[in-house]
């Protein structure tokens, strides 16, 4: 198909960056975005605002919520068609419970499964979760959408698109053509080296843009080499190539059942009911050990299995906030007495390969210089696909207008689409967050319509503006939703206060950075559209002054 | 880890030394230089800003080292060189001259060689 | 950076140069579900050639997809830039039946 491998390269950059480019920018700055996500659950659930803590005791704060928990109306109606019989009132034979906490986290997750009976696929489960305040073990309202860790999270691995996990799929091949897309770039970029710091803004845009999207491109290229790499290793056993449930199954199966031989935790129930020891003991227990080995550190994680049987064990694990990897280090003890089973042996060099490279996309580790510096990457990722789009359209617009073509305008739109106005539907969520009434119902999913339609609203906005790219002149919506990204960030920020009186000087004051932090960032963002609409109308009445100097004069 | 206010200076430092050693690799390459100073000063004055470059960078590593365990260390070194890489070339883009305050003993046209 | 032109070189069969936009789709087919297809295969073979080597399933499993990852790209990559569009699938779709072949019979060995 072509002579030269630098021509195929130049080729596949080209249309799989232009096609896929769309679903990486979702990536790349939902990701940045995600990076803070904890923060902006604060912001969006005000009744959550408090310090974090670290995990808290069993007794007292734990058991009463985990023993309350039960599996929603919703989910029991959804369970009914999988079952023999009539479904009990109370799911009373848990098959776990479990707590999990990070330093970023001021409530705590709660998750427990429960034993179906009369299932008809053995051992079929039931879930409940249910969020709590540490410091008393209130329930906090689980109907509140957390828009950063609920929302724009998932739109970031899988754009919400749950059917069939067909949003990771897309996810996925963006993220392989994102791989792709860096090994043609390098091989099409000549002057890789020579080049490496240069960004003329003062050219003609075509070479601006070229130049822009090379540095960004380049300077940040580990960060995005490696985070399209490890973001589909997160998922690549699991959705990509499963085959431990398929082809490989029973080499999956027997791998299991001599784990479980080997470690001595039971993987069923016995049937004999027994007590729970100390819980808060074992934890202490399993803090000094840590210690012992030189790690001391964080409860992360807290499970208790097959609660109320013989069978039943407690795994305590590491938060891993000062390392890479995740939360590990479990240890494990026996429920009914309290005696230590297991202490998880060192990792091996796989494992402890995988960890670092899932826990270096995931981030649990407490570092906030680290954490700005990815989201800075992220943002680099984001302009260097959207100098991509300009330059693509840049290109080929004035050729397209001369043979009466709509491709540039096409690109155009949807590139305005997927830059400011994907900007612009994240702070449509924000505002509606804000300004729907506390107690409507089902509020989360109003707040993701606002979301969705916002988005919609930017991409027909940017269609019917986009008439003068088919003429090879720039499309005036790019300036247009400069302007009301600026007007709608400054209206979250104010909306914040205006419903919750956490205004910036208050947050500032009292050192409460989530929320001082989202704000701030809300006004920068107001600030730097605000320039750019600025800029680019400047630009557009040069334009217009020049055009008008070179027409003929008329009869 | 360290406390947190030794930390901080620490990492400062290291963005510090990242920045420089990321300046002085930019200004070595005689577009770059001639940017910044109007004129290109002598080869051998350029040839000193490389290994010095390359310095800066080794010794922001180190203090990133000083701060946090190695694993993570190593990530934070990287990012903040992409991090000042970005910030060289955007100076370079729009306020040239405040590169010089990163090589304070180059001063003037450099035709003259001084 | 435009495509050959017209005549085509003399190593491309008239087929593809008749029907430009088939050849196109046929290409991509290629590196989409060739590069898909044998990236599976050399997961396969790798995870189970590990466990028979002593490796935990688990970590094999991890180590494999690491090594199908990085091998869809490159077939990926392949794909699109060889100059012969049989070479392609005789190597993605034939090689990745081989060892996913491999994959299955070190399983039935090792049980």
């Amino acid at each position: 198909m072509f002579t030269t491998f630098r021509q195929a390269m130049a080729w596949l950059h080209t249309w799989f960056g232009l096609v896929l480019g769309f679903v990486l920018m979702a990536a790349f700055f939902f990701g940045a975005l995600s990076v803070f996500d904890r923060e902006f659950d604060r912001w969006a659930i005000p009744a959550t605002r408090i310090e974090p803590q670290p995990m808290p005791s069993y007794e007292r704060v734990l058991r009463p919520a985990f023993e309350r928990m039960q599996p929603t109306r919703a989910a029991v109606d959804a369970m009914r068609g999988q079952v023999d019989g009539p479904m009990p009132a109370r799911f009373d034979t848990v098959a776990y419970w479990s707590a999990y906490t990070t330093h970023r986290d001021p409530v705590v997750a709660l998750f427990a499964g429960y034993e179906v009976p009369n299932a008809r696929h053995a051992g079929e489960q039931i879930y409940a979760e249910a969020t709590v305040d540490p410091r008393d073990g209130r329930v906090l309202p689980d109907d509140r959408l957390k828009v950063g860790s609920g929302f724009f999270y998932p739109m970031h691995y899988g754009l919400t698109l749950d059917w069939k996990n067909l949003g990771i799929w897309i996810v996925g091949f963006s993220a392989l053509v994102m791989l792709a897309a860096l090994v043609s770039g390098v091989v099409m970029h000549r002057r890789l080296f020579r080049e490496f710091f240069t960004f003329r803004p003062g050219k003609a845009r075509l070479r601006s843009a070229l130049d822009l999207h090379n540095l960004t491109g380049v300077v940040a290229l580990p960060f995005h080499f490696f985070f399209a790499l490890t973001g589909l290793l997160i998922f690549a056993a699991t959705y990509y190539f499963p085959l431990g449930h398929t082809q490989l199954h029973e080499l999956h199966d027997r791998a299991a059942a001599i784990e479980a031989q080997q470690t001595g935790l039971p993987h069923q129930r016995a049937g004999v009911a027994a007590g729970l020891a100390d819980v808060d003991a074992m934890v202490a227990q399993a803090r000094q050990r840590w210690e012992d080995k030189g790690k001391a550190g964080d409860v992360g994680f807290l499970v208790l299995m097959h609660v109320g049987d013989a069978n039943g064990y407690v795994s305590v694990y590491r938060a891993g906030t000062d390392r890479i990897a995740l939360v590990g280090d479990g240890i494990h003890f026996k429920a009914s007495s309290g005696e230590l089973i297991r202490e998880d042996p060192p990792a091996t060099a796989v494992a402890r390969m995988a960890e670092f490279l899932t826990g270096l996309h995931l981030q649990h580790f407490r570092h906030w210089l680290l954490r700005w510096l990815y989201v800075l990457g992220g943002l680099a990722g984001a302009v260097c696909i959207a100098t991509g789009f300009v330059f693509f359209v840049e290109k080929r617009k004035r050729q397209h207008a001369a043979r009466g073509s709509q491709g540039a305008r096409v690109v155009d739109a949807l590139a305005v689409a997927s830059v400011t106005g994907m900007a612009l539907a994240t702070l449509g969520i924000l505002v509606a967050n804000r300004l729907l009434p506390e107690d409507l119902a089902a509020r989360g999913d109003w707040e993701q319509r606002a979301f969705w339609t916002t988005w919609v609203l930017a991409l027909l906005h940017a269609a019917w503006r986009s008439a003068p790219v088919a003429l090879g002149l720039p499309n005036p919506a790019w300036r247009e939703q400069a302007w009301a990204i600026s007007a709608l960030a400054i209206a979250a920020a104010v909306l914040n206060w205006a419903t919750t009186g956490d205004h910036l000087l208050r947050t500032l004051a009292s050192g409460y950075w989530p929320v001082a932090g989202v704000d701030l960032a809300l006004l920068a963002v107001s600030a730097i559209a605000g320039l750019v609409a600025h800029r680019l109308r400047l630009r557009s009445r040069v334009r217009a002054a020049q055009a008008h100097a070179a027409e003929p004069r008329h009869a | 880890m360290h406390e947190p206010a030794g930390a901080m200076w620490l990492l400062a430092g290291a963005v510090a030394c990242a920045f420089a050693g990321m300046a002085w690799l930019a200004l070595s390459m005689p577009a770059h230089a001639r940017q910044v100073w109007g004129g290109e000063p002598p080869p051998a004055r350029l040839r000193l800003l490389r290994p010095a470059g390359a310095a800066g960078l080794a010794a922001s590593l180190l203090l990133c080292l000083r701060v946090d365990h190695a694993t993570i260390a190593v990530l934070v070194w990287l990012m903040a060189l992409s991090a000042a890489a970005m910030a060289v070339a955007m100076l370079l883009a729009t306020r040239p001259h405040w590169l010089r305050v990163a090589v304070p003993w180059l001063r003037g046209r450099a035709a003259d060689g001084s | 950076m435009a495509l050959a032109h017209a005549p085509a070189p003399a190593s491309a069969p008239a087929s593809q140069q008749d029907h430009p936009r088939l050849a196109l789709v046929a290409r991509i087919g290629a590196a989409v579900l060739g590069g898909y297809g044998f990236a599976w295969g050399l997961v396969a073979a790798a995870t189970s050639l590990l466990v028979a080597a002593g490796m935990g399933f688990h970590d094999a499993e991890f180590l494999a997809s690491l090594v199908g990852v990085l091998a869809m790209l490159c077939a990926f990559l392949w794909a699109i830039a060889a100059r012969r569009l049989w070479r392609v699938w005789a190597v993605l779709a034939g090689g990745g039946a081989l060892l996913a072949g491999v994959g299955s019979l070190v399983q039935a060995v090792l049980g």
